[in-house]
């Protein structure tokens, strides 16, 4: 019998909601650590041995402290394959909103006030492929429990998690929803990479665009349209940046000058 | 010198570890760190639309994600004077049910029990209590099922919104939701049954102030717009600042809270005490002939009093559903009738009182501040490590049996690392 893949699960700054989608395929968890040599896993498991090499390694969360990057270093070095899961690896999610704005000093002085703190550099939070290469991303925010189980299952089989490069809006049509945009709402679902079935158009609010871009996704357009709907530019902007923040930094001004 | 260092502390929601130093039987210095970087979540909402803030401030953290809805949208409409409507409340109890159910059936069965049952961990238990085992993961499912059907998604859903929700579930979808309840009744009071029966270590007795919200009328519930402290105070919710302080410690960039210039406890034990006497039903028969002194000075207690607030929220369900079902659905979402205000969402999350305050200028959100149950929680956590590490190694036990212990009490908090560290920073050793 072939060999089982060994697995590491590794989290650095976010929700840890997705560890807890790993954790949420309830009935099909002990199948999951059955069929794969998992070797980390803080979340789930006691017995870790952070030093093993592994062939595979999913890593949560976004980098934003020195530390990190010389943990996610190690981490890279470590695995086969280093797979990003989820919208704080993949893309910064909301902590990397405003990268590149200039302003992150201020933002950290107002939570934190003048106090000088000395045990470690925090940095404004970047997505993992600013430091290291990535093998492969699994999307969400977090990814739901169907995407992290076909992911696993593509992982157990030797190939990499796909994904699905259409946007939100084709599922909510598939889903014979009524157009959001049409009635007025500020809806990203053109922008936004699909694969989690349009759950928020579905309940009548508008995608807020948590599974970031689609590639080729066409912000003129969509701002266009959004501004015909009578939105003010920079109120479309800050939306497209809660969750595409790190992804738009260098489109920003272009977008700006959008008539 | 003796240092007595847990690295990574096992079955918690995130990263974190203990450090405790001591000299002899004198303890030198407790602390809890938490091995994660800021977000700036606060900053990062100012200049932005409500309804955005609402999305993303849940983000600070998945298995609590819930209540930081309930408190965004609960803080944002008091700043935009969004009138309240009935069903839209109940409607958000309900969900707010489903992560209690959820979450204190994970750290009561799955994190907590092992430590009293005398098992590494919840799989191990399986040959002995493959019944409670079974029926409890079962009820952390019934958990998120709710928080499904109403938000939308299991994590992070959008369905509850500041003005209401954007798609009522239907009838028939609540009447499975209130049977399912019910039928999970007698396995949550003999569980509880079990938990009550536990011996609970002796060795940190010291009392404390407990907090929670005051939930309105005469009702027990996990929100309201008061403060109540065990020694009797009730503050209005605008008023926390001026209770509970608020500081920065340089060695460790966490921010922490004092009452009264002394830690204090947040959570499902602090309820109890506070109005624990305001329960009916099961839940309250429990409380009644389960309260003792005990209960007012170790944090242990906190394991038997999720154990009784599951069987609350299994009985409020039903409650629920009779009343919504009766109910139509409103016409739409509820709109703001103001542009500048300020407003103080206030919940208690599974593990305790979660303030989220917004001020809101020309329309777009000015000031955020939000305080998480866990920072709430991490002084008073310190001080009873403390005193464990003082009385036991008195006692003469050694480095190995202490750090279990001090993890034990940790994790009898239900910590969240995720919501404390928006906040919280990491110890480099």
């Amino acid at each position: 019998m072939k060999k089982k893949p060994s697995l590491g699960v590794y989290g650095f700054t976010g929700c840890a909601g997705c560890q807890l989608a790993i954790i949420d395929c309830e009935d099909q968890l002990l199948d999951i650590f059955s069929a794969l040599d998992v070797k980390v896993f803080y979340e789930a498991q006691s017995n870790n041995d952070d030093s093993a090499e592994v062939d595979v390694a999913l890593v949560e969360g976004s980098i934003n402290t020195d530390h990190q990057i010389e943990q996610l270093k190690a981490i890279r070095e470590k695995a086969g394959l280093l797979i990003v899961y989820g919208s704080c690896a993949h893309h910064g999610c909301v902590q990397a909103m405003s990268l590149g704005d200039g302003k992150w000093a201020e933002r950290y002085k107002m939570v934190y006030g003048d106090t000088k703190i000395t045990v470690a550099n925090p940095m404004e939070a970047q997505p993992l492929h600013k430091f290291v290469k990535v093998d492969g991303f699994i999307p969400g925010c977090p990814p739901s429990a169907e995407q992290m189980l076909k992911a696993l299952a593509q992982v157990i089989n030797g190939s990499l998690p796909t994904y699905t490069n259409s946007p939100v809006c084709l599922e909510c049509k598939f889903r014979e929803n009524q157009c959001l945009l049409y009635q007025g709402k500020m809806c990203l679902g053109p922008l936004t990479m699909g694969g989690c079935t349009a759950p928020c158009p579905t309940h009548n609010t508008p995608c807020i665009g948590c599974w970031g871009l689609i590639e080729e996704a066409n912000h003129t357009s969509e701002l266009k349209l959004l501004k015909e709907k009578g939105f003010k530019t920079q109120d479309i902007i800050n939306r497209f940046r809660v969750f595409g923040g790190s992804d738009l930094s260098e489109k920003i001004a272009e977008l700006l000058e959008v008539k | 010198m003796t240092k007595i260092t847990v690295n990574h502390l096992a079955r918690v929601e995130g990263d974190g570890g203990i450090t405790v130093e001591l000299e002899g039987t004198t303890v030198k210095r407790v602390e809890l760190q938490v091995f994660e970087g800021p977000r700036l979540i606060e900053a990062l909402a100012v200049g932005k639309l409500p309804l955005e803030v609402a999305s993303f401030t849940p983000r600070i953290c998945a298995i609590c994600s819930v209540s930081h809805k309930n408190a965004a949208v609960r803080g944002l409409e008091r700043a935009l004077a969004v009138k309240e409507d009935e069903k839209t409340n109940l409607t958000r109890e309900l969900m707010h049910m489903g992560e209690m159910v959820e979450s204190h059936a994970l750290h009561l069965f799955a994190l907590a029990l092992p430590d009293f049952l005398g098992y590494p961990n919840v799989i191990a238990m399986v040959d002995k209590y493959a019944e409670v085992v079974t029926q409890a993961l079962k009820l952390k499912k019934f958990g998120n099922k709710i928080m499904k059907l109403l938000n939308g998604k299991l994590i992070h859903g959008e369905n509850a919104t500041v003005g209401g929700y954007g798609k009522f579930p239907e009838n028939s979808e609540l009447l499975e939701v209130k049977a399912e309840a019910q039928a999970f009744l007698p396995f949550m009071l003999q569980a509880a049954g079990i938990v009550a029966g536990l011996e609970m270590p002796d060795y940190l007795e010291s009392p404390t102030t407990f907090v929670c919200c005051k939930p309105e009328g005469d009702r027990f519930g996990f929100w309201g717009d008061e403060i109540i402290f065990s020694d009797g105070r009730v503050i209005k919710g605008l008023e926390y600042k001026e209770h509970l302080i608020e500081r920065v410690e340089p060695h460790s960039f966490a921010k922490r809270l004092l009452y009264q210039d002394k830690p204090f406890t947040v959570g499902s034990l602090a309820r109890l005490i506070c109005i624990g006497d305001r329960l009916k039903g099961k839940a309250g028969e429990l409380y009644r002939s389960l309260k003792t002194d005990r209960w007012n000075k170790n944090p242990f207690y906190n394991n038997l009093a999720q154990g009784i607030e599951t069987i609350y929220s299994l009985e409020r369900i039903p409650e629920l559903v009779d009343k919504l079902i009766i109910m139509p659905n409103p016409a739409g979402l509820e709109l703001p009738t103001r542009t500048e205000g300020r407003g103080v969402g206030l919940v208690e999350a599974p593990r305790g009182l979660l303030i989220h305050d917004y001020s809101v200028k020309d329309g777009y959100v000015s000031d955020a501040n939000i305080i998480t149950p866990t920072a709430m929680n991490l002084d008073d956590i310190e001080r009873y490590i403390g005193l464990a590490a003082a009385k036991l190694s008195s006692q003469g036990k050694d480095a190995a049996e202490m750090s279990f212990e001090f993890e034990k009490i940790a994790r009898a908090y239900d910590p969240c690392i995720s919501c404390a560290t928006h906040l919280v920073k990491v110890i480099v050793r």
